[in-house]
């Protein structure tokens, strides 16, 4: 659905986007990750339209966005991290003009919208009154009234309260379940994108860092929490009897490649180790973004 | 669709009440100038300027007149004021505000939104220099009675013409002045291409005319006056002339539409390659 082939953009001398590929597949719900200032909004604003790369390409489907933006953005919504609306007008009135410059609205679709984000009865009031909540869900309704199949959501949750942040999630949840659409969130908060997403890249100093899915992160490598006496000790003989490839904290060891938990119990208990507890241990997503940030630290 | 998206863009600006400040301070100007005209003895100096030149100034006090001489001044000054301030505020408020990069997350391309808005300036334009006119003429109706239209700018013009004849010019006149008001709104909504604030836009687009309307005025340069926009801007002056001189309405008709166009065509070209950043 997404493609993004070495895309490239500088501001001046500073690289704000370096090289990044990456393709997001129809059906998914993709988490663009990184610090403030890793390169999220560039990329995004790049994938818009709205920012000129200095070298490579982004694809919607079949359309190159430079060169046939129009068609590229036909069946894109996209909500920005602070909405801005013309305050002066009603909501409805607002979704009318900014969804008029996709294709020509249809009332009925208007009140259909209105009613899915949750605004039937507020829609003819002026956009100077909505609440923070109401003026996220009315850049929903103007995202979708033109019936995209992919929806852009640049830090979505930025802004709001904590209840607001919890109705912008299960909506983003139901987006993708309700309405099947192709969801590409940039975020900086990595339980949200832990909650939500099912693949994610992760930028840092505007380079691609980590592309994958978010089963591959949690596994991450074969990390085995074992809890024995003389841990070191352990390790020393198990890493010579190639078992083991790695340890760390004094806690957690590395299983080599295709070892199963239980030989290494079977082998701890023949060489008289007393084991306390053993088990396969997941990589929280944080866990994951500050070992990838360890090894790619910014300046 | 460009139809739709047109009256879009018409709603966005006659929704702002600040698009309004220009009617309303044209009304309150034109009042009060009218009504300190009225009850004053202003209107004597008027009267023997009329009857030292042969006329009778019972014939020419009429609504015409007095709504001629004051949007004379109100052209001059106040029309550049407003018309760069809705023409600098078209694009670079929205960019300000952050509506633009809403916008432009649409299939729309940046030529066909420029060309929206910038029509949608020209009609703020034209209804802003109809009802100076029309307003000029219905607030004079109550206190004079309708005669013909005496035209003058000192050592620049002295006009008579009767009732009827003075309608039509002060008509031409009027519909002539919404290209001076489109053209001021032109070179504001250039600015507001730029990067900048929409209040650098309009004080650019306003130092322009003001630096033009300098120059034309310094006595030394008199010669060079075609070559300022002020002396094209003020065609609708030329409605008051007698004979009007059709070559030089034309000439000045056909560079303001020049002018139109390069400041468009220059503001999409400077558009067209900004980055869009919240």
């Amino acid at each position: 659905m997404i493609r993004l082939k070495d895309l490239t953009k500088r501001f001046g001398q500073r690289l704000a986007v370096d090289a990044l590929t990456l393709e997001v597949r129809r059906g998914d719900v993709f988490g663009l990750l990184g610090h403030n200032g890793a390169g999220k909004s560039t990329s995004i604003g790049m994938l818009l339209g709205q920012v000129w790369p200095s070298s490579g390409e982004a694809w919607i489907g079949d359309h190159e966005v430079s060169r046939d933006r129009s068609r590229a953005l036909a069946r894109v919504g996209a909500i920005f991290e602070a909405p801005a609306f013309y305050d002066y007008l009603s909501g409805w009135r607002n979704v009318e003009i900014l969804a008029g410059y996709s294709s020509p609205v249809s009332q009925q679709r208007l009140t259909e919208v209105f009613e899915w984000v949750g605004l039937s009865g507020r829609e003819h009031q002026v956009v100077r009154t909505y609440s923070h909540g109401m003026r996220a869900r009315l850049a929903l309704a103007q995202a979708l009234v033109p019936d995209p199949e992919l929806l852009i959501l640049d830090e979505p949750t930025n802004g709001l309260d904590p209840e607001g942040i919890h109705e912008m999630r299960a909506t983003i949840r139901r987006l993708h379940a309700e309405l099947g659409l192709t969801l590409l969130l940039s975020s900086h908060l990595l339980t949200e994108v832990e909650q939500l997403c099912n693949r994610i890249a992760v930028l840092n100093k505007g380079r691609k860092v980590f592309e994958g899915g978010l089963e591959e992160v949690q596994r991450g490598q074969d990390w085995v929490f074992l809890q024995t006496d003389a841990f070191d000790v352990v390790v020393t003989r198990l890493t010579a009897e190639g078992l083991v490839v790695g340890a760390r904290d004094g806690r957690r060891i590395a299983l080599a490649s295709g070892v199963p938990v239980s030989d290494v119990v079977r082998r701890l208990v023949e060489l008289g180790h007393p084991v306390h507890g053993i088990g396969r241990e997941t990589l929280t997503l944080e866990e994951f973004y500050l070992s990838l940030m360890k090894e790619t630290p910014c300046s | 669709m460009f139809l739709i998206q047109l009256r879009h863009e018409l709603w966005k600006l006659f929704g702002k009440k600040r698009t309004y400040m220009g009617f309303a301070m044209f009304f309150v100007a034109q009042v009060v100038i009218l009504m300190v005209f009225r009850f004053s003895r202003a209107s004597r100096g008027m009267g023997d300027l009329l009857e030292t030149n042969g006329y009778d100034i019972t014939a020419f006090l009429s609504p015409l007149t007095a709504a001629c001489f004051t949007n004379f001044w109100l052209a001059y000054l106040l029309l550049p004021l407003y018309g760069s301030l809705v023409g600098g505020d078209l694009v670079a408020k929205e960019a300000e505000d952050g509506t633009l990069r809403m916008i432009l997350a649409r299939p729309v391309s940046r030529t066909r939104l420029l060309l929206l808005k910038w029509l949608a300036g020209a009609a703020f334009s034209v209804v802003l220099s109809l009802l100076l006119g029309l307003t000029g003429l219905l607030i004079g109706l109550p206190f004079f009675p309708w005669g013909g239209l005496f035209a003058f700018v000192p050592g620049e013009l002295f006009a008579v013409f009767p009732a009827d004849v003075g309608l039509w010019r002060y008509a031409a006149a009027h519909l002539l002045m919404s290209v001076k008001a489109t053209t001021v709104m032109g070179l504001a909504f250039f600015f507001g291409c730029l990067p900048i604030k929409p209040a650098a836009a309009t004080i650019m687009a306003l130092s322009f005319i003001f630096l033009n309307f300098i120059l034309m005025n310094i006595p030394w340069f008199a010669d060079l006056k075609p070559w300022f926009l002020t002396y094209h801007l003020n065609l609708w002056q030329q409605m008051y002339e007698s004979p009007i001189r059709w070559t030089r309405m034309g000439e000045s008709l056909s560079l303001l539409l020049g002018f139109n166009a390069t400041f468009f065509a220059l503001g999409a070209a400077v558009f067209g390659l900004r980055d869009l950043k919240s």
